[in-house]
């Protein structure tokens, strides 16, 4: 046993650690440094180009007035944005995880049986391009205007980015690693499930992430539809009154909430993912 | 080293390697209406321990070959006998080792080792012990806990081994294993797999392109034909045991390996 040329490349490892997390804090503070002088050059543009709060408020007055409304109703018989937040957050989870579930068991049985995807994919490619607000008047129609079509329009956007990311998911884990598993001793349905299944799960929360982010860009369309509360009808009524530093506070939380739930899966698959955690 | 070295002891001697006979496979893959002749009619003995090299050029059917009597694949006739009765699919008692080592990325080495045991539900304590004797064995007791994109090249075979060796497969299937390492890397793995067999005896066909590989590990070096794939020759090596670096340098093994150079030569035209 050659010990000396196999101790080598480990003794590596640690430095280029080490260098990637100096990276990333670089990356982070450029970040940082973008965020800032976009704000600046925000606040400058509105104070000396634009010069009308109603065109333009400047960050600091859309500030202020996000900071207003986390304790004062808005319209005055209704929520909070935090209220209109979490009404939006519930929609969205709500479709979320309705449209997983039937997005994840449409894509096992896509990658599981070949004839089953024959009969799927058309309705899928059909339906991936549409977009969410072509649907708003028929979903009105058949659900009336409760929860129900808020809940199944984002489902609708969820479904075949799942269905799709989980079937290709499945599909590009090698037959060698399969075969790997059998041959170490593992029957059919460990192998489905502690390999199989398993080496898909990182790129199935991958999929997720986009589900996620696509439900919360339709929030708004989902909320025309005969809304009282949430986050898309604060935008929508703050336009009609030309309350524009509260369109850009509603934009601001649905943007934050979107980073922060994005970061939450982010770290569920740097978990579930070890060569991620770099 | 209990688990590690079955040769030691007077009981287990049913661990020791199986012999393997395969008679007249053949096997014809079917793509678009159309037939690629993979094997025909493969015949061969491989006795009990013994370490058989298949040498070819690629696309001979060598891997066909190995992941029938593996169990992966069925054959269209023939059948492949392994101490005397047939294999129908995968068994722990037949390891496949590929040419990439393809260790679960989401486990760490030792969770990688633990595979087997774990699937076929075996003893836990004693399974983790026999992990971390073999993880020792293999060089790679500082790593049990590293994830395999954090080892080298070198080290991911070594743990693929020790994940294969923590079954005690009876054979062990290797499909060109080292191809893809770099060659002094290979050449040391090499000598681990002669140290580790002359130990275990456990009965290896062993797939490679590599004159040279062939001719230094073998006890019989089989020369096969490009597709269909077929047995062309085989050739018993007599070199003396144990075999190693300075076996490359030794005379008898400069004109074997010129005379297997012509067998695989002959065999492509």
């Amino acid at each position: 046993m050659t010990e000396r040329s196999i101790a080598a490349p480990p003794l590596a490892a640690p430095v280029r650690r080490r260098g990637a997390a100096g990276l990333s804090r670089q990356r982070m503070l450029l970040s940082a440094a973008s965020i800032i002088l976009g704000l600046v050059i925000w606040q400058l543009t509105a104070m000396l180009v634009i010069r009308d709060t109603v065109l333009l408020p400047t960050p600091i007055q859309t500030g202020a007035t996000l900071l207003r409304y986390l304790q004062m109703p808005y319209p005055t018989d209704g929520e909070t944005l935090i209220g209109h937040a979490a009404t939006s957050a519930m929609r969205i989870f709500a479709g979320f995880a309705i449209g997983t579930v039937i997005g994840i068991a449409t894509g096992a049985l896509m990658a599981g049986f070949r004839p089953f995807r024959a009969l799927v994919d058309p309705f899928i490619e059909i339906t991936r391009p549409l977009p969410p607000l072509a649907f708003v008047p028929v979903l009105v129609v058949w659900f009336g205007i409760g929860e129900t079509p808020k809940i199944v329009l984002i489902a609708m956007g969820v479904v075949p980015v799942m269905a799709i990311s989980t079937a290709a998911a499945l599909d590009r884990v090698s037959e060698d690693m399969l075969n790997v598993a059998r041959s170490l001793g593992a029957s059919e349905l460990h192998t489905m499930l502690h390999v199989r299944i398993r080496a898909a799960v990182p790129h199935i929360v991958t999929g997720m992430r986009l589900a996620m982010g696509l439900s919360w860009t339709s929030i708004v369309a989902v909320e025309m539809i005969a809304a009282t509360a949430g986050l898309g009808y604060v935008i929508l009524q703050a336009g009609l009154f030309l309350n524009t530093s509260l369109i850009f506070a509603g934009i601001l939380i649905i943007a934050a909430l979107g980073i922060a739930i994005d970061a939450l899966l982010r770290l569920l698959q740097r978990r579930l993912d070890p060569t991620m955690s770099r | 080293m209990s688990g590690v070295a079955p040769g030691s002891g007077s009981g287990d001697s049913a661990q020791r390697g199986a012999a393997i006979t395969i008679a007249g496979l053949t096997k014809t893959f079917w793509r678009g209406g159309e037939a690629t002749e993979a094997l025909a009619a493969i015949d061969l003995e491989v006795p009990a321990g013994a370490f058989v090299c298949l040498l070819g050029p690629s696309g001979c059917g060598k891997s066909t070959l190995l992941h029938i009597i593996a169990g992966f694949l069925k054959a269209d006739r023939g059948e492949v006998l392994v101490d005397g009765r047939r294999v129908t699919g995968p068994g722990a008692e037949r390891c496949m080792l590929f040419q990439s080592p393809t260790l679960f990325p989401w486990l760490t080495t030792r969770d990688n080792v633990l595979f087997g045991p774990r699937a076929q539900g075996k003893p836990r304590a004693a399974a983790e012990r026999e992990a971390d004797q073999l993880l020792e064995l293999v060089g790679l007791g500082a790593f049990r806990r590293h994830y395999p994109h954090q080892l080298s090249g070198g080290m991911r075979h070594r743990a693929a081994l020790a994940r294969a060796l923590i079954n005690r497969p009876r054979i062990l299937l290797m499909d060109e294993p080292f191809a893809a390492l770099d060659a002094i890397t290979r050449a040391s793995m090499q000598e681990f797999l002669l140290e580790l067999w002359e130990r275990q005896r456990t009965t290896i066909i062993f797939v490679t392109h590599d004159v040279e590989e062939a001719s230094l590990l073998g006890d019989r070096v089989c020369v096969m034909s490009p597709r269909p794939g077929r047995i062309l020759s085989a050739t018993e090596v007599r070199l003396p045991r144990p075999r190693g670096e300075a076996t490359r340098d030794a005379p008898d093994f400069v004109v074997l390996r010129r005379q297997m150079r012509a067998e695989l030569a002959r065999a492509c035209q």
